[in-house]
């Protein structure tokens, strides 16, 4: 029982990372026909700049959660302007492109911060703290994760369904001429879009930074998590790329505590089997 | 009869073949061993590059999964040298080609019942079950590593055939030529039209009768061996196959190569292979450890000012350059 509870656990927290990093590049890639690889870099970046803010310079946590989120945030809101912007509807194009930026953050965040791995890291006030939960206690950070990925779950979820800036965002996606006719700057929503969305990523970069040590090659390896993620839960809402996490988080989890030897193939395994039985993810929306 | 021979050997096709033969088969000889991996190594990426053509350039179909097929190849070959103990061609390249081949079957099967970005989704996945697969499982990997080692120079059973850079070299070249030979073929063929035009206008080829999900499947099937190919001649290689052979960076390789040289022309990818083989040559002997930050620089380039492609540009320069001089003879 224990057994079971402390994975299922630590698949949720560990989904909910992998929904906030997901959630922004499905919309991206769901509303504004964005594929950017770069996404899981994003992530990185802001994983980095929390570590500099709160290990190297010791300041206050939250602080440097703040800080990765807004870097990140203009980090892609720069790429989407430079690069993306002229490459709309070209997916070959905005592919290779966004993988090369792959290379380039990878190899920019080596050079500046090395190659080491850096320690897992998170608020002093919420390190070492336990919750007993009957016979066994679980770490409060993975609670306030969860509780984090929640809450971002949940304003997103209103943003898009809910608020009038949701509706345009959304009818975007089906009409753009019509949506600029009726004198929408669509320009100026989908800056917005991406802004928020590398955003996102960002702050999963800092609070994700307890599960997931940070290293040069985490934007890769997250970006292969991220796609798996939206390929389960399905392209372009918040709601399929929770269910895409969640599903990722725990089955990762199981998957290493019940077959250690083999780590990953779960993962992949899982994505298979979704995509035989529904292409277009379990949440997506069929064409 | 001379005449004829002649005109077939047409001014404008006689000088780049002279060029290109000189280039690839007499200059080798006069370089350093480890120019000619170097090019051994542009010659395999090259056969990689215009497999990967095929699907994406000519039929229009974006993969981010086809390094499934050259990691197929690979480990054909290193899986019978670390198992059996062999290193002949005709087992390891026939292996390779049959194993690739029968992958392409059941992956482009299963990837082709969608399309668009779900068909790029869908190929990368599959691709990385197989990195994974081949990952954990320890039959395919070395004792004590992630991989397999220790690959010989293939054997083609030739008493006393004497193996070195040089001979590997021009054992690849043989292949790499017959490979573009059949898949120059191939896309001159009606059934190349084919892909062509389902590239251009699916509900149209459609209209005129054909089954285009056919002419898809097998488009990518026929991709596959030769992709299975470069990645057995690269296992003879570098000696050494890994999992990253399987991985999304393999993927992107003959796509950046294919962009760079121009899609759709297979004389592009062969150039875009040169391009990226070279320059990471020369970033090695530079600064070895900036050398990702070039190629996502290069990638950027080629998809902002490069789109076209620079096979294409060398192409039509060179169309312009014969045409000035036909015309200065008439």
């Amino acid at each position: 029982m224990d057994f079971f509870l402390s994975n299922l656990l630590n698949g949720i927290s560990y989904g909910m990372i992998l929904f906030l990093i997901a959630a922004g590049m499905s919309i991206v890639l769901g509303i504004m026909g964005i594929t950017n690889l770069a996404h899981g870099s994003l992530y990185m970046i802001g994983a980095y700049i929390g570590w500099t803010i709160f290990v190297q310079l010791g300041m206050n946590f939250w602080l440097a959660v703040f800080a990765g989120a807004v870097v990140s945030g203009i980090i892609g809101l720069l790429i989407e302007r430079i690069f993306l912007k002229h490459l709309y509807k070209q997916v070959n194009e905005q592919v290779l492109l966004t993988y090369g930026l792959v290379y380039i953050t990878t190899n920019l965040v080596t050079w500046i911060w090395g190659g080491r791995y850096r320690l897992q890291f998170t608020a002093p006030e919420l390190d070492m703290h336990t919750v007993n939960l009957g016979s066994f206690s679980f770490p409060l950070t993975r609670i306030v994760i969860t509780i984090f990925g929640i809450l971002v779950a949940l304003i997103l979820w209103y943003l898009q369904d809910k608020t009038r800036i949701g509706a345009i965002v959304r009818a975007g996606m089906d009409d753009k001429e019509m949506v600029q006719g009726l004198g929408i700057n669509l320009e100026l929503v989908s800056m917005a879009v991406f802004f928020v969305a590398s955003f996102v990523a960002g702050l999963a970069g800092v609070i994700g930074a307890q599960l997931l040590s940070t290293y040069p090659g985490l934007g890769e390896n997250v970006l292969l998590l991220t796609l798996a993620v939206i390929i389960v839960g399905g392209i372009g809402s918040i709601q399929g790329a929770l269910v895409g996490g969640l599903l990722i988080g725990l089955i990762d989890n199981f998957g290493k505590a019940l077959f250690p030897q083999y780590a990953m193939f779960t993962i992949y395994f899982a994505m298979i089997i979704v995509l035989l039985i529904k292409p277009s993810g379990l949440l997506g929306r069929s064409k | 009869m001379s005449k004829v021979i002649l005109q077939k050997f047409r001014y404008s096709r006689l000088v780049p073949f002279l060029f290109i033969t000189l280039l690839l088969v007499v200059l080798p000889v006069f370089m350093p061993k480890n120019v000619q991996g170097i090019m051994t190594k542009f010659l395999i990426y090259a056969v990689f590059a215009i497999s990967y053509d095929l699907i994406f350039g000519y039929t229009g179909l974006v993969s981010l999964g086809h390094a499934a097929f050259f990691g197929a190849g690979g480990y054909a070959v290193a899986v019978l040298s670390l198992h059996y103990g062999t290193n002949s061609f005709w087992l390891g390249g026939i292996l390779a080609i049959i194993v690739s081949t029968l992958l392409a079957v059941v992956l482009g099967f299963i990837s082709l019942r969608v399309t668009g970005t779900y068909f790029l989704l869908l190929t990368f996945a599959l691709a990385q079950l197989l990195y994974s697969v081949a990952w954990n499982i320890p039959w395919f990997n070395s004792e004590g590593m992630q991989g397999i080692a220790r690959i010989n120079f293939p054997s083609l059973g030739i008493p006393g055939e004497i193996w070195s850079d040089a001979t590997l070299y021009y054992f690849v070249l043989v292949i790499a030529v017959i490979c573009y030979y059949i898949l120059r073929r191939i896309t001159k063929s009606p059934f190349g039209h084919a892909l062509v035009g389902i590239r251009e206008g699916e509900a149209r080829m459609t209209a005129l009768g054909y089954n285009t999900w056919l002419y898809k499947y097998m488009g990518y099937i026929i991709a596959a061996p030769f992709a299975g190919m470069a990645g057995a001649l690269f296992a003879y290689y570098s000696r050494f196959i890994s999992p990253a052979q399987f991985g999304l960076g393999t993927s992107f390789y003959p796509m950046v190569m294919a962009i760079i040289g121009g899609t759709g022309t297979l004389f592009g990818p062969v150039i875009g292979a040169g391009v990226v083989v070279f320059v990471e040559y020369f970033a090695s002997l530079i600064t070895p450890e900036r050398w990702p930050l070039i190629l996502g620089i290069i990638f950027v380039l080629s998809i902002m000012y490069l789109r076209s492609g620079l096979g294409v540009s060398i192409y039509k320069l060179w169309q312009k350059v014969s045409n000035s001089n036909g015309n200065s003879k008439s």
